[in-house]
């Protein structure tokens, strides 16, 4: 392994400290019998489990989450590889101006897509809160999707495609055959990120509510502006549970570096 | 004689780039063709009009006697092996070589037949259940012929498919590609920088300059008599003199014969100029001499002598010497 500065040595540990740390005092805290969120725990329980799990606004709205996370994943995929071909692969003239104006969903502030979203979709339109949200939480995450499946194309050889060709394949068998089957890991990591930044998304969620559809994370919010007790830290945990199955799965079966970096050998 | 191929006023032009100007060209049938230049001459460029990836600004292509301008790259059963290789990584080595039969829908019992034949072709029957990222650099080229013989196509196009390889592997694959030729009869268009590659393996070759052909023909009609002072150059010739009559004449630096008095040896007719040595490049089988001269219209030259090693003078920088010139291998050039 190559050998680092210490300065820059410390300053990666300092920083995973900060990062880690407070993580471990929720994770230790979920685990209390006591009723208050405090460290060190009053003794072992799993009752605060139990309590986030039969609560009745986590459970559906953990459902509403993992609903819109993954539809809305699914949309930005479906709208942003052909994007992302039109852009690599397609003569299109200016296109880093088409690549950049793609990019742009990066840079507008969150609450202002959310307003302009609740302006003309929810007011204007009539459209529903989820409707709104699965339109609003597509746009943000289009931009990774366009990125990452971009730069796992950028290393596929094209003359890998232009042999396919010359062996008879039209363009569509060629995109089935050769294309997509490249394409995998960079769809698969491009999926992962936007259903995370999807599953994360408080400030559109938050704006975009309705009685009838809550996101997760609006709804901790929520409690724990009102409530001070360790089901939020029972709750967390269990979504850190699942993130970390997730990445687990993601690194038997591709490989971490290749699904974050959308890399393919 | 027939033609496999015939490229016909042809231009590609890429924004104010020419970078093939309209040439015509055929590409004899069941023969190796070479389309030998420097780097931008436009030979892959051509390569790439006559597989179909690109189309002719003007002009038209026919393969086989048939207009096949027009024709996208999947419907002109013409077999191509990529700089890259270009194999397809998810792929075994059997199923790379069976992709094109599964295009043409051929039954899987016969693609199994034609995958081993191709694959013995070039020796690799042995790996066809290996993905491609586990073979050399050597193999991976052989699958890549084998993949564009499996389909029986009309040509044989080859895009630099030996300048990958290692300098040992690189003479071996000549042989190899000039057998595969020999077996299988196909029309193979080959494109390469490497005049040695060209000389050794074309039985026709076209030499290609900034888009436009200045020579073509069999390498023992080329070598000897270049068109050009770039073919010229471009084979080897070092040395360019004007004659009396204002003509430029080039001859190779083996031909140039030196010693240090005017009348040894006297057995050729020719000029015999002086020159004083500049430098002196020993190299075992032969000696490299450079000679400051001036030739008989009274210009400065400088001339490169390459001697056999066993019988040259013995010679330094600064000494005066004779340069002979025989008449015999002087070669008269066209203007470029």
């Amino acid at each position: 392994m190559r050998t680092r500065h210490p300065i820059a040595a410390s300053l990666a540990v300092g920083g995973y400290v900060v990062m880690l740390v407070p993580i471990l005092f929720v994770v230790v805290t979920a685990f209390t019998a006591g009723s208050t969120l405090r460290f060190p725990p009053d003794g072992f329980s799993l009752r605060w489990f139990e309590a986030a799990l039969t609560y009745e606004p986590f459970t559906s709205s953990l459902l509403s989450s993992l609903m819109l996370a993954a539809i809305s994943a699914v949309l930005a995929l479906a709208l942003g590889v052909p994007v992302a071909l039109a852009v690599h692969r397609g003569a299109l003239p200016g296109r880093s101006v088409v690549e950049g104006l793609f990019l742009s969903p990066l840079i507008v502030p969150e609450l202002v897509v959310g307003l302009a979203l609740y302006q003309q979709l929810m007011v204007g339109f009539g459209l529903d809160n989820f409707q709104t949200l699965l339109l609003g939480h597509t746009v943000l995450m289009f931009p990774y999707a366009v990125r990452v499946t971009g730069a796992s194309l950028a290393l596929i050889d094209p003359a890998v495609e232009d042999a396919a060709r010359g062996l008879g394949a039209s363009p569509g068998r060629t995109f089935l055959s050769v294309t997509l089957p490249l394409l995998r890991p960079g769809l698969f990591s491009a999926a992962l990120l936007s259903f995370i930044t999807s599953f994360n998304n408080v400030p559109l969620s938050l704006l975009l509510q309705s009685r009838d559809f809550r996101t997760l994370p609006v709804v901790m919010l929520d409690y724990v502006q009102q409530n001070y007790d360790p089901i939020v830290a029972a709750i967390s945990v269990l979504i850190l549970a699942g993130t970390v199955l997730v990445a687990v799965i993601a690194e038997r079966t591709v490989g971490f570096a290749r699904v974050f970096g959308g890399i393919n050998r | 004689m027939t033609h496999a191929a015939r490229f016909h006023g042809v231009s590609q032009v890429f924004g104010d780039f020419t970078a093939v100007d309209n040439i015509d060209l055929d590409i004899p049938d069941g023969k190796l063709t070479t389309l030998l230049g420097p780097s931008g001459c436009g030979k892959t460029t051509s390569l790439r009009m006559l597989a179909g990836y690109l189309a002719p600004t003007r002009g038209t292509i026919s393969i086989a006697g048939v207009d096949s301008t027009r024709t996208p790259p999947e419907r002109r059963n013409l077999g191509m092996v990529f700089q890259s290789y270009a194999l397809f990584p998810h792929m075994s080595v059997a199923d790379n070589v069976g992709f094109g039969l599964k295009m043409r829908r051929v039954p899987a019992a016969d693609r199994a037949r034609r995958v081993t034949e191709s694959l013995e072709l070039v020796g690799l029957a042995h790996l066809s259940a290996s993905k491609p990222k586990k073979l050399s650099g050597g193999q991976q080229q052989r699958v890549a012929l084998a993949r564009a013989i499996a389909i029986r196509p009309k040509l044989l196009l080859l895009d630099e498919p030996l300048s990958n390889l290692d300098a040992r592997l690189r003479i071996q694959m000549r042989a190899e590609i000039r057998r595969i030729q020999a077996e299988t009869g196909l029309a193979v268009v080959l494109v390469t920088h490497d005049q040695d590659e060209a000389l050794e393996m074309s039985d026709e070759m076209v030499l290609m300059k900034d888009g436009r052909i200045q020579q073509q023909g069999t390498p023992q009609a080329v070598f000897p008599a270049p068109a050009n002072r770039f073919v010229a150059e471009f084979l080897g010739y070092e040395n360019f003199l004007t004659d009396a009559g204002g003509a430029t004449t080039t001859i190779r630096p083996e031909h140039l014969a030196l010693s240090v008095s005017e009348r040894t040896p006297a057995a050729e007719t020719g000029a015999v100029l002086p020159g004083v040595v500049l430098d002196v490049a020993y190299r075992g089988v032969d000696v490299l001499v450079t000679v400051a001269s001036a030739d008989v219209s009274g210009a400065r030259v400088e001339l490169l002598a390459d001697l056999r090693a066993e019988s040259a003078p013995d010679l330094t920088p600064g000494a005066d010497v004779w340069v002979h010139v025989p008449a015999t291998h002087l070669v008269p050039l066209a203007a470029d």
